[in-house]
């Protein structure tokens, strides 16, 4: 039986913009949970993140990215693929998302039909501190916005 | 001379950087390993309460969680001088050996795995866990999951959280375990160790057997005679929660064994202005720059390092394993003789999966850890301590001042792989050296090769939260080093 769709928040919430996903997740539940998604802050990757996806038709993951081609707080949602066209991995001790996604499909769980991508561009993810940039705080009501009208299927 | 960067490295946390430079004929003169770290964890610490560092520091590493909860917890103990309930300290140990299980489950089926199981010339984009259960079989693949499953579990009910324990405290443990959830461990644990049998079975099949592996294994492209560290218990047995560390010198003999709070008197660390990372190495023997020997202060701290201090492990499956490794590697069972290859990591990794996964069978039988008394609240400070585990990449050291109030003035951490920085950058020298000759092209093949040299490491550096963009593709750039100008760009997995 399929669980109902899920918005995974990423990050680390004492990682300056990292802590995006936290904050986020933090402002959706404030503002009364959505009716057609749960939310999620997950600060996880790789294996730790099949079991989240496990019965999802659907699945938003949020997180901040550091490409230099944006201002920081800039908002992009899209699918998934375009930031993932590599199996390689990445990390010392996980799996990328599209290995992960490829694995738990082979190990016969229901992986999700779509996965949808909300980034914000990120100014600094490596001091460690509970506060961020201003710009990347200040895309927090736009995303919410976009999250919102993501999970009512628009 | 001309620069080669691979960058970044693939498999590997952060954004690490290898530079490798190469003479005008194509022969290596020098390479470099480069890491950027997290900024400013000390000014972070300072003006919060000590009991707050076991959750924060869970944030520091996505990576071990666990072990910095652990050492946080063990640290903050000491500053307020506390000794822990004897439920509570057994507690945390079959939490902590739980955390192995899983974590060096993923490390050998996943990470170092398939260098061997899909072999260190296929395509990098094959060399990973689809690729392992493609020449494995799936049904590995749903026992890889099952057991960190397992470890997820033991976590969650002792933890609290599946991932990011909070359940350690100053005094001992906030939450207590309940009858029904003690039989639920001991029926893991039963299982967990018939996973710990079939990782070394995998282990036979795949690499044991084939001759070219162990001769890789033992190659001396992969080696280096240094001095090791690790945890030992009473027995100068391996332990991962507690203990006395143990110093061996290349040779096999003691050079030290000291009390966690002792440990500024036997570490330094040396500092290169191309890194933000330290050095650390033996005090007493000095620091020699990046060369392996008696009068080298670089020691190792890893799974390979641990056994190489221990006299064997403290459960049998486990000793039995350890028994075969050395008796193969070095003709002599006793683990008298330590091994140098750093490939054999992987294997010492193994011996250490077994270890953890009879440590959970036989810890969660134990009737004592359903006792309601987890806690003696502290009722006065010490002002200072320190908390030492050994963490699956190395000997992770918390070191807490304090205020009056338990406030913090001062800390400072030696995570795991920080103690390997210096081997990590002389193993990839010395696989580059083996690899990259005159007049001959660089193979993808032989870029592999030198991320092995580092990937038993298991290297972490910095926060593992992050999945996007979830492409990193690895670079070796060629630059000439007068004019600094790119010669050649090699990509891979674009």
């Amino acid at each position: 039986m399929l669980k109902s769709d899920a918005v995974i928040c990423l990050g680390n919430e004492i990682l300056s913009d990292d802590a995006f996903g936290y904050h986020v997740a933090e402002l959706l539940r404030s503002s009364g949970e959505l009716p057609e998604a749960e939310i999620i802050f997950a600060p996880l990757a790789g294996f730790g993140l099949l079991e989240l996806f496990n019965r999802r038709r659907r699945v938003l993951i949020v997180d901040t990215i550091v490409t230099g081609q944006d201002p920081p707080g800039t908002i992009h949602l899209s699918p998934l693929g375009q930031f993932t066209p590599s199996y390689n991995l990445t990390t010392s001790h996980q799996m990328n998302l599209p290995t992960t996604l490829e694995f738990g499909r082979q190990m016969g769980m229901a992986m999700p039909n779509r996965i949808d991508v909300l980034t914000v561009e990120a100014a600094d993810i490596e001091t460690l501190s509970e506060s961020m940039t201003p710009a990347v705080k200040a895309a927090l009501e736009p995303a919410a916005g976009r999250i919102r009208e993501w999970a009512s299927g628009k | 001379m001309k620069e080669i960067t691979i960058d970044p490295i693939t498999r590997l946390e952060g954004h690490g950087k290898i530079h490798l430079f190469v003479n005008d004929d194509g022969g290596l003169a020098n390479a470099y390993f480069q890491v950027p770290e997290l900024r400013g964890f000390e000014r972070f610490c300072q003006g919060r309460p000590v009991e707050e560092m076991c959750r924060i520091t869970t944030r520091i590493c996505g990576v071990c969680p666990d072990a910095h909860h652990m050492a946080a917890a063990k640290a903050a103990d000491a500053v307020y001088g506390a000794t822990i309930p004897s439920a509570a300290r057994k507690l945390r140990e079959l939490v902590y050996n739980g955390f192995y299980a899983g974590d060096h489950t993923t490390h050998f089926f996943a990470l170092g795995g398939p260098d061997f199981v899909c072999g260190p010339d296929a395509p990098p984009e094959e060399r990973n866990i689809l690729g392992v259960i493609k020449k494995v079989g799936l049904d590995a693949g749903k026992k890889v999951i099952a057991q960190r499953a397992r470890g997820q579990r033991i976590i969650e009910i002792i933890g609290g959280k599946k991932v990011h324990p909070v359940t350690a405290l100053p005094g001992g443990m906030s939450k207590r375990v309940t009858r029904q959830e003690h039989e639920e461990m001991i029926k893991i644990g039963q299982e967990m160790v018939e996973f710990g049998k079939f990782a070394i079975q995998v282990l036979n099949d795949v690499v044991l057997a084939n001759k070219a592996y162990v001769d890789l294994i033992l190659s001396d492209m992969y080696t280096h005679k240094t001095y090791n560290m690790g945890l030992v218990d009473s027995h100068n047995k391996v332990n991962f929660y507690d203990g006395r560390v143990r110093v061996t010198a290349p040779d096999g003999t003691e050079h030290a064994k000291y009390d966690p709070e002792d440990y500024l008197d036997y570490v330094a660390e040396h500092v290169e202005p191309y890194s933000y990372l330290k050095y650390p190495f033996l005090k007493k023997v000095g620091w020699k720059g990046f060369v392996d020997g008696m009068d080298s202060g670089v020691y190792k701290a890893t799974p390979l390092a641990r056994l190489n201090v221990s006299d064997g492990m403290a459960t049998p499956l486990a000793q039995a394993e350890y028994e075969r490794f050395y008796e193969t590697l070095t003709g002599d069972r006793s683990g008298r003789i330590p091994v140098h290859s750093t490939l054999a990591t992987h294997w010492a990794r193994v011996v250490e999966l077994m270890f953890a996964c009879e440590a959970v069978a036989l810890q969660s039988q134990d009737e004592e850890i359903i006792s309601d008394h987890i806690l003696d609240p502290p009722t006065s400070i010490v002002g200072e301590g320190i908390g030492i585990v050994e963490a699956p990449r190395g000997t992770l050291t918390h070191h807490y001042k304090t205020d009056k109030n338990g406030i913090i003035t001062e800390a400072n951490l030696i995570v795991g792989t920080t103690n390997n920085n210096a081997p990590i950058t002389m193993s990839i020298k010395r696989a580059a050296e083996g690899l990259i000759k005159k007049g001959q092209e660089i193979s993808q093949g032989a870029l592999n090769k030198i991320e092995m040299a580092f990937r038993a490491y298991d290297p972490c550096f910095g926060c593992a939260t992050h999945s996007l963009p979830g492409q990193m593709p690895m670079e070796l750039v060629i630059r000439d080093a007068e004019s600094r100008e790119i010669i050649q760009i090699i990509r891979r997995n674009c």
